[in-house]
């Protein structure tokens, strides 16, 4: 193995393109599911970061019915416990590495739920690619959260006044005024955090999902040939993700152009 | 003299403290809104009159005193009803009867100017989609926008959007209407449309309480003004008072300042 390409090493490995056109498939499907379950994960997320759920709120209530300003009471009545348990989890998984969380999804939590091992499309291993998506998913719905959120807070706060003022309920305001708004804020970073996922999902090859990493791990096993595969990988995941974010910037100028306000 | 009927919104010694009671966006503020009023709130700016305003309808929730509208002290969480239930004090009902005219229009930007007066009818008024677009349509047409019910906000200009801003306010058909600074932010030969309109409303006999820099519109419209400064009501009277016999230094100072 002299040499840091050779040529005459690819003929060799597009022997086994059929493992690499399974990679693609899983890797594009695994990054599918992952921003789906993400994307819902991260909805209830926000929500409950910004809700105005506070238990104990009548205890800072003076005599006359007004808001307490300082004091014990004041803090512990607005102790918001939906915000606070999703703040805990965004930071938690925001702050520990994905590979981490993948191990601890993979061999501790289905270590001890045991899955069916079963195959779909005759390639894909359940056991493998369900923990997989499950892991990717809650770290990605911890990122998207805080998409969703910012998205959300960005519409201006005089929308909620107006709506607001006009006797609609808070419900009524988020479905019909700021939602959509939100949306279009939101759609293009969601479509960016699929083509992160994408490259993320390479992590998912160390618990045995048989995506585009792995088939670069069955060449180097069974040819001893290293570089040349990862070369192709490589040229596969960009043609993946490059084409993809090119379009999200695409749509996101053209949804753009009718902003003006 | 007036009867308690006629009296709307009761305001009583009505405070805002903001850290421990170190600011005062509002310091007391006690006065009656009676039916048919047309108030201007004037002052300096950072005395307290947009919070003011915006407490009427607890867009600013107030840290002491009473609002008493129809009846219901809404500054309370709970409220007891006629036949002496406690229950959760709704805003929403009472925000219906309020209509609210911000700066900055505050129109939504994603709906057409149609749908922009018809959502509240429609979504919290259950009135027929029909119906509550007839209603619009009239009062687009009576401040001369009904050929632009189709457009967005923002193909109109400043001026109109106001204009539109006050409508949507009015098709939930109000009991009093709330104005923010409402020809702030447009441009000086769009502010006269604007009032134009919120003249014809006041000579229908709406009441509304403005928040106004223009003192010519104070004077001529209004029936009474307040002064506020330093979130204290310094000076309520007529406008011929307040102009022409300030009692005050302080507004003796901020007139020569405005006028």
């Amino acid at each position: 193995m002299s040499g840091f390409i050779r040529l005459s090493n690819f003929p060799t490995v597009f022997t086994y393109w059929k493992l690499f056109q399974q990679g693609i498939i899983v890797t594009i499907l695994l990054s599918l599911f992952t921003v789906m379950i993400g994307f819902v994960l991260a909805l209830v997320l926000a929500l409950m970061r910004m809700s105005d759920f506070r238990p104990l709120r009548a205890l800072g209530l003076d005599k006359n019915g007004h808001m307490k300003e300082e004091g014990f009471a004041a803090f512990i009545s607005r102790f918001n416990p939906l915000a606070f348990l999703a703040t805990a989890y965004v930071e938690i998984l925001r702050s520990t590495p994905v590979i981490v969380q993948v191990f601890i999804i993979y061999y501790g939590v289905f270590g001890l739920i045991k899955l069916p091992s079963f195959t779909v499309l005759g390639f894909i291993k359940f056991d493998r690619f369900f923990p997989g998506v499950i892991a990717l998913g809650m770290n990605s719905g911890a990122y998207l959260c805080e998409i969703i959120r910012s998205g959300i807070q960005s519409v201006d706060g005089g929308q909620t006044e107006a709506a607001r003022s006009l006797g609609m309920s808070a419900g009524q305001n988020f479905r019909y005024i700021v939602l959509p708004q939100a949306v279009k804020n939101i759609l293009p970073a969601i479509a960016n955090e699929f083509v992160v996922i994408i490259k993320e999902s390479a992590i998912t090859y160390t618990i045995g999902v048989q995506d585009i990493m792995s088939a670069v791990n069955a060449v180097k096993g069974a040819t001893f040939i290293i570089t040349e595969p990862l070369l192709v990988a490589t040229a596969i995941y960009f043609c993946l993700c490059f084409p993809t974010s090119k379009l999200i910037a695409y749509f996101e100028r053209r949804m753009s152009r009718g902003d003006k306000r | 003299m007036e009867t308690n009927d006629d009296v709307l919104i009761r305001v009583k010694d009505l405070k805002k403290h903001y850290k421990k009671g170190q600011i005062k966006a509002l310091d007391g503020i006690s006065t009656d809104i009676r039916k048919g009023d047309v108030i201007a709130v004037i002052g300096p700016s950072g005395s307290g009159k947009s919070t003011f305003l915006r407490s009427l309808n607890l867009l600013e929730e107030p840290t002491g005193g009473e609002i008493i509208f129809d009846g219901v002290d809404i500054t309370k969480k709970r409220v007891r009803t006629p036949d002496g239930r406690m229950v959760r004090m709704n805003i929403d009902l009472h925000r219906q009867k309020m209509g609210m005219v911000f700066q900055h229009f505050n129109l939504f930007p994603h709906k057409t100017i149609l749908e922009n007066m018809t959502i509240a009818p429609i979504r919290v008024k259950h009135i027929p989609k029909q119906e509550a677009e007839r209603n619009a349509l009239a009062l687009l047409d009576r401040v001369g926008l009904a050929d632009r019910a189709d457009a967005y906000p923002f193909q109109l200009s400043g001026g109109q959007k106001q204009r539109v801003a006050i409508v949507r306010a009015l098709a939930m058909q109000p009991e009093v209407m709330l104005f923010d600074e409402p020809t702030s932010a447009l441009d000086p030969e769009m502010v006269g449309e604007v009032l134009d309109v919120m003249k014809e409303l006041a000579g229908e006999g709406m009441t509304m309480v403005c928040v106004t820099h223009e003192m010519g519109f104070a004077r001529e419209v209004g029936n009474r003004v307040l002064f506020l400064a330093d979130g204290k009501l310094m000076e309520e009277g007529t406008p011929a008072e307040i102009f022409d016999t300030p009692k005050s230094d302080r507004l003796r100072d901020f007139l020569s300042k405005v006028l």
